[in-house]
């Protein structure tokens, strides 16, 4: 029994172009490549090759997913080194619990051939593009506009479309105006309670309409209560919980931004406590034990608080957990599969991590909230307008996930339908639109998540990259103030608004500053926007900070996984589109360097 | 003996869609027109080059098909208009959202990202601001709108899109025709719903690419005065 540490081998452009000075960059991509054993990881390799000498059988246990497809191959590599005629077989498996991991052990597979391939044409497209680009303009900008003459302004093929959303969002709240909009509101007060009624037309961006709107019901003297219904409202319970869930989530609800969501999971999978924490996978195996796994968790007594919660899913109130639309066929969704006390667990981090995936877990095996809501819909003089109220009827899950708000409303009064009533107050009343907030963490993994930018894996990583490279700052909300026009936001909305940036959720735990706070908005540096407005302005229909090359690039992998594709081939077409960039770019470097020019410069003054 | 043929062909145009032909009109296009044609296929292609033309060209003002001449006179509080009046759409704009959403979209969509599904994939639901319309770059599929006739006569009336009418819509065709029957009207502004409005169809072409390229320098220019307004 041995381990391997992720890759033990990387690749790279033989000697010759291994010097920035020795070769144009657009070389590279078609350079000779070359696999080296990492210096530092050399003992490991040679570790596997000596066991497998004296052994028959390989087993490999490494993640099942492509990554760990992957190394399987390395480890092979070694291993076949050492005894040619050693059999190899990997375990499938994913989680660490007892039975799951002998029921592996006894079900041996072969490695996946595909998905290795795909992740071998990844590394080779991600080594040429990301070596080719960064050299380009690293070379073209060093020593201008305030660079460093060694500058390195690092080009990734996720990186690049990440930043593309922060530096799109950014521009939009920068570049937004508001408008003036006008509605009219009508009140009415019954059983001492003032009920406001909504207009059905919510709010027109045009004086005159509404102003002859207005003027024209005003001529009608009572209002008729066209309806009053009554339907039942459910909010559902979470779906079973994926990776970018958690990642969201852990940003929104637990103050942490994803790497460190990430981390403490990582650990808390070693460690036993929960189920593997890479997972698409949003539906239950009808195989699953969930009653045992609640079980685990009945005895909690004032740790956590949940025993008596898990116990009452036990005693009749469990219910099926919702299946979501993905499955990857490789991970369940994120679970508990041991129970641990809080103090069991040495780090806040992971106490948080813990603690949400246990709560979403119950969650999922309980019930919908349920509730009623009542609308009453009234005529006064042609137009339309409505109220309505929430009540909770059953908390169920609720009670149990803290995070969900749902709440009753204010009672409505008592009308009835096709009774008239004459309104207190009806006025006509004006607001203006307001910018929308700076791209959060959740909002940006959300993004990548549906362009297709990273996996689940690397998603956090390549928003830590761009923040580490200066291409973008990381800022708590209540600093992030609009720029320009900051006085005239925030005033009446309309529809019952969330402002912009102050607005947000209030009592936000662990915001502060640069790091690690899950609330933060991200928001480029000056370099970030110069870099992204001077990709767009050349290449605008393939830019390379949009993600439309990249997702391509990801679909051809999962291509090679079904065996639609070969990695040649998915080499080659994409080496193609990113080359046809770089030509573009070269032959406008002028302009690529006006356009940087422009955004460093102006906003260093 | 049968009554002259553009006599036919206007009775027959103005019975089935309630539009009546100038006679001048209907001379010049029987001019170009084969001799001998079935009386049925000659009405359908005057009626497609009707509605491709100019209102004040083809159609012949008639007191009850044009606007009462004190349509403007905002000091009428109300009015009915009986017609059934024949318009053609000169301009359209959607007044449920900013002019601000309106471009972004517009924008969006030159860039190709909108029929790819991008404007919907990049806004989350369940985030900040899923509630709001601007934010959606929704705009061109919501309304109401806010309609500019024109008569036979050159009068332009607006028309507000009072409930919503199907086809009625940014991407709708300019100098396309419309017949309007009992419509009331706000000091001179037309309630337009679907029980008053009748769109015929067709397309001015020279109208129609116009209204389009001028469109984004529009709604910059309406943003432009709301900036301004706002630093004012």
């Amino acid at each position: 029994m041995t381990a391997v540490q992720g890759h033990t081998e990387e690749i790279d452009f033989i000697d010759r172009y291994r010097k920035w000075s020795d070769c144009d960059p657009v070389e590279l991509f078609d350079a000779q490549i070359t696999k080296n054993i990492d210096k530092s990881k050399q003992s490991i390799a040679d570790n596997i090759q000596k066991e497998a000498r004296s052994a028959s059988v390989l087993f490999i246990w490494t993640d099942c997913d492509r990554e760990g497809e992957y190394i399987g191959t390395e480890v092979r590599a070694f291993a076949l080194r050492g005894n040619a005629s050693i059999e190899v077989k990997r375990a499938q498996f994913s989680n660490i619990e007892k039975s799951h991991v002998i029921r592996a052990a006894n079900n041996p597979k072969d490695l996946d051939e595909r998905q290795a391939l795909a992740v071998a044409a990844r590394m080779e497209l991600d080594l040429r593009i990301g070596a080719a680009l960064t050299r380009f303009q690293s070379l073209k900008l060093q020593g201008r506009y305030g660079l460093p003459p060694d500058a390195l302004i690092s080009y990734g093929s996720c990186q690049f479309p990440t930043l593309g959303f922060v530096v799109d969002r950014y521009m939009r709240v920068k570049n937004f105006v508001p408008e003036t909009f006008w509605y009219v509101k009508l009140l009415h007060t019954r059983d001492q309670t003032t009920t406001t009624f909504n207009w059905d037309r919510s709010r027109l961006f045009d004086r005159m309409a509404v102003v002859l709107l207005f003027e024209s019901c005003m001529t009608g003297d009572t209002a008729l209560v066209k309806g009053v219904a009554r339907k039942p409202a459910r909010k559902y319970k979470p779906l079973p919980l994926t990776t970018v869930e958690l990642q969201k989530q852990g940003s929104r609800f637990l103050g942490m931004n994803s790497q460190r969501v990430m981390k403490a999971a990582e650990s808390l999978y070693t460690s036993g406590f929960i189920s593997y924490p890479r997972t698409e996978t949003d539906q239950y195996d009808q195989t699953i034990n969930l009653q045992n796994l609640i079980g685990k968790q009945k005895d909690d007594t004032g740790n956590w608080g949940w025993g008596g919660y898990a116990q009452g899913l036990l005693n009749g109130e469990f219910d099926q957990p919702r299946r979501g639309k993905h499955n990857d066929k490789a991970h369940p969704p994120i679970h508990p599969v041991a129970y641990a006390t809080s103090s069991a667990l040495s780090d806040p981090d992971k106490r948080k991590v813990y603690e949400f995936v246990v709560r979403h877990f119950l969650a999922c095996c309980s019930k919908d909230a349920l509730g009623e809501t009542t609308t009453v819909n009234i005529d006064y003089g042609g137009e339309g307008f409505h109220a309505s109220g929430l009540t909770v009827i059953e908390r169920n899950y609720l009670d149990v996930y803290p995070w969900d708000r749902w709440e009753s409303s204010q009672m409505l009064p008592r009308y009835q339908e096709g009774e008239r009533f004459s309104p207190n107050e009806v006025t006509m009343q004006d607001g203006k639109t307001t910018a929308p907030g700076y791209l959060t963490e959740p909002e940006l993994i959300a993004l990548m998540d549906a362009n297709g930018i990273g996996t689940d894996a690397t998603m956090a990583e390549h928003i830590d990259k761009i923040q580490h490279r200066e291409y973008v700052f990381s800022l708590s909300r209540n600093a992030a103030t609009a720029p320009g026009r900051g006085s005239g936001r925030g005033r009446g909305r309309g529809r019952g608004g969330r402002g912009g940036l102050t607005g947000a959720r209030g009592g936000d735990s662990g915001g502060g500053g640069g790091g690690g706070g899950g609330n933060n908005v991200f928001v480029p540096s000056n370099l970030g926007v110069a870099l992204v407005e001077a990709y767009d302005v050349i290449a605008s229909d393939m830019s390379l900070s949009r993600p439309f090359l990249r997702k391509e690039m990801e679909l051809n992998m999962k291509r090679i996984c079904n065996g639609e594709l070969s990695k040649e081939s998915v080499v080659h077409q994409s080496l193609e589109q990113y080359r046809d960039v770089y030509a573009k770019v070269s032959l406008r470097i002028d302009q690529f360097r006006q356009t940087c020019a422009r955004y460093i410069e102006a906003n260093a003054n | 003996m049968s009554a002259p043929l553009s006599v036919q062909i206007s009775s027959n145009i103005l019975s089935t869609k309630s539009i009546l032909p100038s006679q001048a009109w209907l001379t010049t296009f029987l001019s170009t027109q084969k001799p001998n044609l079935p009386l049925q296929s000659l009405c359908q292609t005057a009626l497609y080059r009707l509605l491709a033309s100019e209102i004040s060209t083809s159609v012949q003002p008639t007191p009850e098909n044009t606007f009462p001449p004190n349509i403007h006179d905002i000091s009428v509080p109300q009015s009915l208009i009986k017609g059934p009046v024949v318009a053609q759409i000169v301009d359209v704009e959607d007044i449920g959202h900013s002019k601000y959403s309106q471009l972004e979209a517009l924008e969006s969509a030159e860039r190709g990202e909108k029929t790819k599904g991008k404007e919907v994939i990049r806004v989350i639901p369940g985030e900040a601001d899923d509630t709001d319309p601007d934010n959606l770059g929704l705009s061109g599929v919501g309304g109401p709108h806010r309609l500019l006739l024109e008569d036979a006569k050159g009068t332009r009336v607006y028309g507000m899109e009072f409930k919503a009418i199907k086809d009625v819509s940014i991407g709708m065709n300019i100098g396309s025709k419309v017949v309007l029957k009992d419509v009331k009207a706000l000091r001179g502004v037309l309630l337009l719903e679907p029980g008053n409005t009748t769109l015929v169809g067709g397309k001015v072409e020279e109208l129609h690419k116009q209204w389009r390229e001028d469109r984004k320098g529009k709604l910059k220019a309406a943003i432009e005065a709301a900036k301004a307004e706002e630093d004012g």
